[in-house]
């Protein structure tokens, strides 16, 4: 006859038991490491961050003193800071437009028409550039927006320089050459972070039954009615998910405008400059917390909008 | 197929997927052009000489080795702390669930130069010198996420009762690891390491914050983005970018792999 | 000497937050026994069986297997074994190693596992299918499968969880004949959570019947069927008229609650019943037949090759005194 209950032999099945009785211990062993890493290190850093914040920086000395104070915030009120923050917004507002327009039907196909061999082609064609170098892809860019490169090249073997001149006289946008405007910034940030935009819409898509769009159809709808009442309000959850990328990535990064631009400083910029060179730590904390307050802003709103389903 | 794709949106869907590969594709040519002073299109001439003279510079291969070895190290720490969050997130639900997933996912939801500005204000702090050491530290915390990204997908589709049938048969906790637990998430861990490395090998933002000025916490990016602001033999630089292209490249193409026949795409969830 | 019962709940509770899923359970399990946990969804009766497993510690209370406190023993070390709900097959591992895991993690060499899982493959009838996974075998393939992974470990006791929810009402039938059959030959304790009140009549020696979190009633199929102890049993097991007290009283009982199975009311020239028949439904064994008496809706089953009364017409029924069945409620 065997027992009814068998006796725990090894160590590793009295442990078992120990952890079975005190399920807590054994999260807690396991949720340690991490947590001391993400907890310490990474809120740690955040909170320092915060904390630097509110301390000032004596331009003379080039210290930073440790006393609370907000008038590191009220530097960054100044007209030639707030001009940064709105400059960088509106960078963020129009790359991530621009990455939906042209995300919209390359997720489209991939959801809707393109099966087996051509799904995967589609995927990877995505998801390749999407973690390949960030570096190597903003180089490529050099190499194409320079006076001498391949845009240049092309609209002249193509007669279509007047375009690119037309382009470049552009008051405020434009500039010398594509690789030192705001126009060169602006592809190159909706090049870089398209694929961002892909993947989320190219799902929210997926999820709209074909149903609903042969009954809409069926309903007497033209394509065009459909696509503006039905796959688009279906899919939007898809281009907020996508648009918090693009507008996130777009807000922090400091290497895209300082290769490829006219010089002009966006947030990242300022960060990076204030602590670098003038050591001004506190003022580039301040600065490094607007993103996260307009990220925090944003994911709320996109959390109501039912964004986070599509992610 | 309910409709038939227009021509306009085939031609746009091509032109979106033609626009994210070319300018790759340039890069590579121009690590052929003759011309070393100018992106001249197209090159006037077409050489081979530049691998020779990159394989030559001593200091392309510093960087390189650091790189791989922050790579490497960020990578084995992610995966440890990422396989004990999803390990911690296939029991039981527990109070606290949902912040910690918050908590994980935040290092890459916030812009990189939030997190590399915050532990450039906190390490001195703590009194630590800038080195290989600290440029892990931030490049392991945004791994960690990568890992358990691809872990959660998996567990996700995995019938939870498995991990309690294996224990009604007898199995210890140790047991249930080794042999239902690791077997179904292996190649889920396998595929979110791979795409940690690729993510920590081409990693430049966080890295300016972490690194400090020697030139022995130089990385590649590093050192490719000083060739970007002060170019010199500039298809030099696109053989060292060809080189970085394959390292993440072939990783990642390996992760495509070992999640393609799962159904969910956790190699989406960058 | 008194038998030592395979199972035993002692005031058991088990809260989920505010739920009590669980609710003071008193319960003996005989050894042998084909035993029934039978009620609706959130009733209680998986927590049972979890509780029994070892996934779910009671708040209160204790559980002994034969004979032995458990509370203290974690599920690996309980000789009972589990078909669960959707099988729980491990999709890494072949058939046959699937059966043989449970051999396997208490340290049985290769060639003895790996022959007794062939052996209870055998058992199963599925003998040719064990080098497959389990993502290519049919539903019912996979639940014997998860029969045999649990017996192969040769179990005191033997919980199944819905064990044939997931499979079509032939495949369903034909596997209770055969679950019933092996029960027997085996000579095992099985214990099955069902919500389906025809599987638990026809399958079970004894069965509990669960109310949120408490046992309404237990006894045999026949008791639970014709002696149901309070209206929800009576409503929930079989189809039943539910009398109120008034009703009761104008029908020559006493002031309570009370049931009248169907098949109990007969067509006749005088009777206490009388109304019009609203409707009536065909079933193939006979017609179900519906009527109003004093604002509560009664049944009447008449078997077939009797004359069924259109729908409309005027009908009087009697019963035998005996089928009047006074049930526990408060009145």
């Amino acid at each position: 006859m065997s027992p009814a209950i068998f006796p725990a032999t090894t160590i590793a099945s009295k442990l078992t038991g120990v952890f079975w009785r005190h399920p807590k211990l054994l999260l807690g062993l396991l949720l340690t490491p991490p947590l001391l890493w993400l907890g310490v290190i990474y809120l740690g850093s955040l909170a320092a961050l915060l904390v630097q914040s509110f301390y000032s920086f004596d331009d003379f000395s080039g210290l930073v003193i440790p006393e609370f104070t907000l008038t590191t915030y009220a530097k960054l009120a100044s007209p030639a800071n707030l001009s940064i923050i709105l400059r960088t917004l509106l960078m963020a507002l129009a790359v991530t437009l621009a990455s939906a327009i042209i995300a919209f039907p390359v997720a489209y196909y991939a959801a809707r028409y393109a099966l087996g061999r051509w799904k995967a082609v589609f995927y990877l064609g995505v998801m390749l550039p999407l973690w390949s170098s960030y570096l190597v892809k903003v180089y490529a860019f050099k190499l194409i927006l320079a006076k001498e490169g391949i845009v240049t090249w092309a609209a002249s073997a193509t007669h279509t320089d007047w375009l690119l001149n037309a382009a470049l006289a552009l008051p405020f946008v434009g500039g010398a050459s594509l690789s030192s405007s705001y126009l060169g910034t602006f592809i190159v940030f909706c090049y870089v972070w398209l694929p961002y935009m892909i993947l989320p819409m190219q799902a929210a898509i997926e999820r709209v039954p074909v149903g609903l769009l042969e009954a809409s159809s069926d309903l007497g709808a033209t394509a065009r009615q459909t696509f503006w009442t039905v796959t688009l309000p279906l899919a939007l959850p898809g281009v907020i998910a996508g648009s918090i990328f693009t507008f996130s990535l777009t807000l922090g990064d400091y290497i895209i405008p300082q290769i490829i631009g006219n010089s002009a400083s966006f947030i990242g910029m300022a960060v990076y400059q204030l602590q670098g060179t003038a050591g001004n730590v506190p003022l580039a904390a301040a600065f490094a917390v607007i993103p996260i307050l307009i990220m925090l802003a944003y994911l709320t709103l996109a959390r109501k909008a039912g964004a986070f389903d599509a992610l | 197929m309910p409709f038939n794709a227009s021509r306009r949106l085939k031609v746009a869907a091509a032109a979106g997927l033609a626009f994210l590969h070319l300018p790759i594709v340039l890069i590579f040519l121009y690590a052929f052009t003759t011309e070393e002073r100018s992106f001249a299109f197209p090159p006037p001439g077409l050489t081979a000489q530049w691998f020779a003279v990159a394989w030559a510079r001593s200091d392309i291969w510093p960087p390189l080795i650091l790189s791989l070895q922050v790579a490497c190290v960020s990578t084995g720490v992610a995966l440890i702390l990422g396989t004990l969050i999803s390990a911690a997130m296939a029991g039981a639900k527990f109070w606290g669930r949902e912040s910690l997933s918050l908590l994980v996912v935040l290092p890459i939801a916030l812009p990189g130069v939030v997190t590399g500005i915050a532990l450039r204000s906190a390490i001195p702090m703590l009194h630590l010198d800038f080195s290989w050491i600290t440029i892990v530290l931030g490049h392991a915390t945004f791994c960690i996420v990568i890992v358990y990204n691809n872990a959660v997908a998996r567990l996700r589709r995995l019938s939870g009762a498995i991990l309690e049938a294996s224990a009604d048969l007898g199995a210890n906790a140790f047991q249930t690891f080794r042999h239902v637990l690791l077997p179904n998430l292996g190649t889920a861990l396998l595929a979110g390491g791979m795409l940690a490395f690729a993510l920590s090998f081409d990693e430049v933002i966080v890295t300016t914050f972490t690194a400090g000025t020697g030139a022995a916490s130089k990385t590649l990016p590093i050192w490719m983005l000083d060739e970007l602001i002060r170019p010199r033999q500039r298809p030099v630089t696109n053989v060292v970018a060809i080189v970085v292209f394959a390292t993440t490249f072939l990783p990642i193409l390996a992760a495509y792999y070992l999640t393609r026949d799962t159904s969910d795409s956790p190699i989406a969830s960058k | 000497m008194p038998q030592t019962p395979a199972v035993t709940f002692c005031a058991v509770t088990r809260h989920f937050g505010p739920v009590k899923a669980v609710d003071g359970v008193d319960l003996t399990v005989a050894e042998g026994a084909f035993f029934a946990m039978l009620g609706p969804s959130g009733s209680g009766k998986t927590t049972c069986l979890r509780l029994i497993s070892g996934f779910e510690r009671p708040d209160h209370g204790a559980i002994h297997i034969f004979g032995q406190d458990v509370s203290a023993v974690p599920p690996h070390l309980r000789n009972v074994n589990t078909v669960f709900q959707d099988y729980a097959l491990f999709p890494h591992l072949s058939v046959r190693d699937n059966v043989a895991y449970g051999l396997m993690v208490k340290g049985m060499g290769k060639a003895h596992r790996l022959a007794k899982a062939e052996a209870m493959l055998d058992l199963v009838k599925l003998a040719d299918y064990g080098a497959r996974k389990p993502a290519q075998l049919s539903g019912g393939q996979r639940q014997r499968v998860a029969l045999a992974r649990a017996l192969v470990n040769e179990p005191k006791v033997l919980l199944l969880d819905e064990p044939l929810g997931a499979l079509d009402l032939k495949l369903r039938e034909a596997m209770q004949d055969e679950l019933k059959a092996l029960q027997r030959r085996l000579g095992l304790t099985f214990i099955f959570v069902t919500h389906d009140q025809g599987e638990a009549l026809s399958m079970a020696d004894s069965l509990a019947v669960f109310d949120k979190g408490k046992i309404a009633q237990i006894g045999t199929p026949a008791q639970i069927y014709t002696q149901p102890a309070t209206r929800f049993v009576a409503d929930f097991v079989g189809s039943s008229n539910l009398l109120p007290p008034a009703l009761t009283l104008a029908l020559g009982g006493p002031a309570q609650w009370a049931s009248l199975r169907p098949e109990a009311l007969r067509l006749a020239d005088t009777g206490p019943i009388s109304g019009v028949v609203q409707s009536q439904r065909y079933l193939g064994t006979g017609t179900r037949i519906n009527l109003t008496l004093n604002g509560t809706d009664l049944a009447a089953f008449v078997p077939a090759g009797s004359p069924v009364p259109a729908e409309g017409s005027q009908v009087t029924l009697t019963f035998a005194p005996e089928a009047l069945h006074l049930l526990g409620d408060a009145p």
